[in-house]
């Protein structure tokens, strides 16, 4: 408790900046995600983390996973060629649903989303809920919802954007939106790039059992990824909406090929992303605000090998037979997974005399294509829910929101969750408390998954588990808030019970089954067998502290403090007993610090300019060493130019990150506590023109449902 | 609620129409494509090299060390000289041995980038230039899981597995097996005695241990499926007639590993007055094993928590756990470690089983195999 005394007094007295709010923000702020209707933030009956927009701006991050972690000290990332390794309270990727205006996001590799499908300059804010807690998306979200709302470029006539920036290592992001208004139709077309030629922290790497000094291998590989997106609104009347929206995503990651060995760093393929989406709804607007919405999409996501140099891989001999000795060549790709789900969902919310009705329902239908990945070379699932969520104020200082959720699963039956919010308000105080169950089916792939990967020097063979059982949550929170327009300081404390939590673990050889026997054969005495296996149960539980405080109108201070403690047990096949196992990746404390300075110079010149910094204690691993603790430090300028008024706007960002060059060098294939690179610098330029009639967008006019 | 149940329908309508384009397959054609073009390769070197109507293939495991290129570049060249009236291959049959010869392991290390390739193709490419005797020669040493791969592709060839090859030249041509080292009891007597005139004069004074593989087996599960460890067994049995100070272990084998030496050794009341042991893989060719888990060297092959862990060396162990001060190996003059091929004697046993074979009269079945 000392340390965590020590650690708020520094984050209070710190000087240091942060999203410059202006002076009524904090109070103006709205949130949708914890309960389907838009609710002041400082109203929010479910305690909701927001990085706004302005925010967004003095941060000048490079992507969402820079964006979420130094801006909160709720995450933890650790960037890497199988994704990036996001926990939110000490859970994984895996129990946190991310969605993109309030639809998930899909696809994933090991359980990690690809965040490069979320374009960083093309989003308004940041919501997050943490645990199972809203009724409306999910009962899988056992650690968290983190909902992105895009923005929405509703003004009439043409509007163009360019956002281009490039940083260190050829770290190059650009963003492209056009926008077009003709009458009841509204079009925005998206266009992204992300690439980095990677960074290298250490050559210094673990392989033939020896210490290699020239490994090749790199920190974060070099990455090209790419996104076209299009919506197409039409507004029939000013009751009915509708509309249609598309993607298309690459991405490459390349490995190297000229390394000195092909035991650890000479590869033979590259990593390779498809991803695709259409979506087609439409909201029907009822009386007093009620609506009534569908959603219907299809997504698909591909991993493929794209091979470099001819490779002997698994594949199916022309006679049909599974063989590990099917030759590729350069150019080629092998698909190894291909995830599709079509999903329809069906909602409305309802304003009554004395209380907010949310009601839904949703079916989805998962089918996974891995021809070398799964006994027959498909899966499936589906999943339906019905859900019901009531906000009451039966006095004025009291809000309950209670929902329930009804899951039903293809394998694994059907599930109620419900949940509960109260909150108590008095003057600027908030007391918030929670309590909420969740659900989630194991996964096609961690039911069926079943084949061999030569990793370093070590063959793995990866083992779906048929008799995996459904993981259920049990989640508590409890959180104080005081805010003003000028202040805010809150403290929220959780606890989350897994039962059944799914994990990937070693497994004695005795476990490989019977009929898997050829698959022993070039493995040698190296094979290591892992399953995915229940857990016999799991906690995590923590304290988030934040605060904020604009000291004036341009200066604003403030900080994150995250406390997680986690504990499980799992029975091991080796030496038949229950034993204590870490959650991979957790730390005890996350904390983050900021100051911003905002001021404008003229009509036409404002300079923005904020220091961050972001940090975390030692991170703990089953195998391969613990990640070192680490604090490293950015700076961010920003100088926009032109009238606000004007048809064409110009901003310019130029920044330093990880000022003091903290790198963390630890060998391969030890764990690192971050995969930072070497200082950085960047810059950016965003030039928007505008033409055309202007809409008034001020947030307190909309009452309407603002998830989409 | 018209409205709704419209947008309901139409918007099925659009999404089963995307989600059945994007289902169709896109890389069935590669497939065929890519194993033709593969085989095509392997069928051009067949094509030059074919002098004879005999061919002989020698399928080892593979490795990527410049040491066991040598040996195998050597003993092709024993075989040509051996069989002047056969074409002689080799192969390997690991992918990740051919993969990683290919991308050119141990540059470092000096060695050169090699292309091998897997047995099934090279019989595939002997079906079509129809060679009419075709001897496959294993390379193992003992007749376990590895040799049990070997015979799986003779089946497959001789079943037409892929169906391209000519049925009528199938049930004609003449396909012979050879041996591994120890296929028999008589082999052991006989490599028991050859190694015994390579190690007589150590076997006086120190401890000499063989590391052979070795298939594990656990009452769970059996990969030792032909019940061939006994012959590493039996080995010892038949040097131990030379010397007590012989001792053979495996890396795989349960209950022979190097824990297990030691304690035979210690048991026999062996452990020698000089505290000399000489080690030698009991391997075709001197590989990652031979390197790595018999004589790696360093902190990073030992692990003094847990003496008797697979990561351990065989050095390491009897430096530290048996007390041994005086490890070393009967190098090639290039200083480098030897396998069994590099013997000239124990090649030669080999060459006599390629002369011995197996006849696979019953080889061809039909153009549908039996699986």
């Amino acid at each position: 408790m000392k340390r965590l005394m020590t650690v708020l007094v520094l984050v209070a007295g710190s000087v240091c900046v942060c999203g410059a709010q202006e002076k009524s923000d904090t109070l103006r702020e709205v949130v949708v995600t914890g309960t389907g209707t838009e609710r002041l933030l400082k109203d929010a009956p479910v305690q909701t983390e927001v990085i706004s927009r302005k925010v967004l701006d003095s941060y000048g991050g490079r992507s969402l996973e820079d964006i979420l972690s130094g801006l909160t000290a709720s995450f933890a990332f650790n960037e890497g060629d199988m994704g990036s390794q996001m926990q939110l309270g000490g859970l994984g990727n895996g129990y946190v649903l991310i969605l993109i205006d309030g639809r998930r996001l899909h696809g994933d590799n090991g359980g990690e989303n690809d965040l490069g499908l979320i374009d960083p300059h093309n989003i308004e804010r940041i919501e997050i809920v943490k645990g199972a807690q809203s009724a409306l998306y999910g009962s899988d979200a056992i650690a968290g919802v983190v909902n992105i709302i895009t923005r929405k470029h509703r003004e009439g006539g043409v509007f163009l954007e360019n956002t281009t920036r490039y940083g260190t290592y050829n770290d190059i992001r650009q963003h492209n939106g056009v926008g077009v208004s003709l009458g009841r139709w509204n079009s925005y077309t998206n266009f992204q790039t992300q690439h980095t030629d990677g960074w290298q922290n250490t050559s210094d790497e673990y392989a033939e059992a020896k210490l290699l000094h020239d490994s090749k291998n790199k920190t974060v590989n070099r990455y090209t990824n790419w996104q076209v997106a299009e919506r197409v609104t039409y507004t029939a009347s000013q009751k009915l909406e509708a509309y249609a929206e598309g993607s298309y995503y690459g991405k490459i990651i390349n490995r190297p090929q000229d390394g000195n060995h092909p035991s650890c760093d000479v590869y033979t393929y590259d990593l390779m992303y498809r991803n695709a989406s259409a979506a087609i709804g439409g909201k029907w607007k009822l009386k007093d605000g009620d609506a009534i919405t569908l959603d219907v999409d299809w997504n698909k996501h591909a991993y493929y090998y794209k091979y470099t140099a001819t490779t002997l891989e698994d594949g199916y001999e022309p006679n049909g037979r599974f063989t590990n000795y099917f030759p590729y060549f350069a150019g080629q790709r092998n698909l190894q997974s291909d995830q599709q789900r079509t999903m329809a969902v069906l909602k409305g919310v309802f304003h009554l005399p004395y209380n907010t009705l949310n009601a839904g329902m949703e079916y989805r239908y998962d089918y996974l294509n891995a021809p070398m990945r799964v006994r027959g070379g498909e899966a499936d699932d589906w999943t339906a829910a019905l859900y019901v969520q009531d906000e009451l104020n039966p006095v004025a200082w009291l809000n309950v929101t209670a929902g329930l959720r009804l899951n039903e699963n293809g394998g694994f039956g059907f599930r109620a969750t419900p949940k509960v919010s109260t909150m108590f308000s008095m003057g600027d105080w908030r007391v918030r408390l929670g309590w909420s169950q969740g659900f989630k089916a194991p996964t096609p792939k961690e039911l069926n998954y079943h084949y061999l990967r030569q990793m370093g020097a070590k063959t793995f063979y990866y083992m779906g588990n048929k008799g995996l059982k459904a993981q259920t949550s049990n989640y508590v929170t409890g959180g104080v808030e005081y805010r003003t327009s000028r202040f805010n300081v809150s403290a929220t404390a959780y606890a989350n019970w897994l039962d059944n939590m799914i994990t990937l673990v070693n497994v004695p050889l005795s476990m490989v089954p019977e009929g898997d026997v050829q698959y022993y054969g070039d493995g040698s005495a190296d094979l290591v067998p892992r399953m995915y296996k229940n857990m016999e149960d799991a906690r995590s539980c923590g304290v988030d502290m934040n605060l904020a405080y604009n000291v004036t109108s341009d200066l604003a201070v403030g900080g994150n403090v995250s406390y997680l403690d986690t504990e499980a047990h799992a029975y091991d096949d080796k030496s038949e007993r229950l034993v204590r196992v870490t959650i991979d990746g957790m730390a005890h404390w996350r904390w983050n610090t900021y100051v911003t300075w905002r001021h404008r110079f003229g009509r036409s010149y404002r300079l923005g300019v904020g220091l961050y910094s972001k940090g975390s204690s030692m991170r703990y691993y089953q195998n391969d060493g613990n990640g070192k603790r680490y604090q490293v430090w950015k700076l961010n300028t920003s100088h926009e130019i032109g009238k606000q008024s004007a048809s064409i706007t110009y901003k310019v960002e130029a920044g330093v990150d990880n000022i003091f060059n903290h790198v963390d060098r630890t060998p391969r294939p030890y764990h690192l506590g971050t995969t930072t690179p070497p200082t950085m610098v960047y810059a950016s330029f965003s030039i928007k023109f505008h033409q055309g009639r202007k809409i008034n967008t001020n947030i307190k006019k909309q009452n309407n449902y603002e998830e989409d | 609620m018209k409205k709704i149940k419209s947008l309901f329908i139409a918007a099925l309508a659009v999404l089963t129409t995307f989600s059945v384009t994007s289902c169709s397959d896109d890389d069935k054609d590669e497939v065929l494509d890519n194993y033709t073009r593969y085989q095509r390769a392997v069928d051009a070197q067949v094509s030059a090299q074919k002098k004879s109507d005999k061919a002989i293939l020698l399928v080892a495991f593979g490795s990527t060390w410049q040491a066991a290129f040598n040996s195998f570049d050597n003993t092709v060249k024993a075989y040509q000289q051996a069989f002047p009236d056969c074409d002689v291959y080799l192969s390997y049959s690991s992918a990740i041995c051919i993969n990683r010869a290919a991308a050119w392991e141990h540059k470092d290390d000096g060695a050169e980038q090699r292309n091998y390739y897997a047995p099934n193709f090279w019989l595939h490419a002997f079906g079509a230039v129809k060679y009419k005797q075709i001897t496959v020669q294993s390379l193992q040493v003992i007749p376990g899981e590895e040799y049990g791969r070997v015979i799986n592709y003779i089946k497959d060839f001789g079943n037409n597995y892929l169906g391209d090859l000519d049925d009528e030249y199938l049930s004609e041509v003449e396909v012979r097996l050879g041996t591994p080292l120890l296929n028999s009891e008589n082999d052991v007597k006989n490599v028991a005695s050859i190694l015994n005139e390579e190690f007589k004069e150590d076997a006086k004074t120190k401890t000499v241990a063989f590391m052979g593989h070795g298939n594990p087996s656990s009452e769970e599960h059996d990969y030792d499926i032909y019940k061939a460890n006994v012959r590493y067994e039996q080995l010892e049995t038949e040097l131990q007639k030379f010397s007590h100070n012989y001792f053979v272990g495996t890396v795989d084998q349960n209950a022979n590993k190097k824990e297990d030496v030691w304690a035979r050794i210690k048991e026999n009341g062996a452990f020698p007055e000089s505290k000399e042991i000489v080690l030698n893989a009991l391997m075709s060719i001197a590989g990652d094993h031979a390197h790595n888990d018999m004589y790696g060297q360093g902190e990073e092959y030992w692990n003094a928590e847990e003496p008797d862990s697979e990561e351990n060396s065989w050095f390491e162990y009897f430096k530290n756990v048996a007390q041994y001060e005086k490890i070393s190996t009967h190098d090639l003059p290039d200083g480098e470690l030897r396998g069994l091929l590099d013997f000239s004697k124990i090649l030669n046993v080999w060459i006599e089983h390629t002369k011995n074979p197996i006849e696979l009269t019953e080889v061809y079945h039909s153009m549908y195999p039996e699986e």
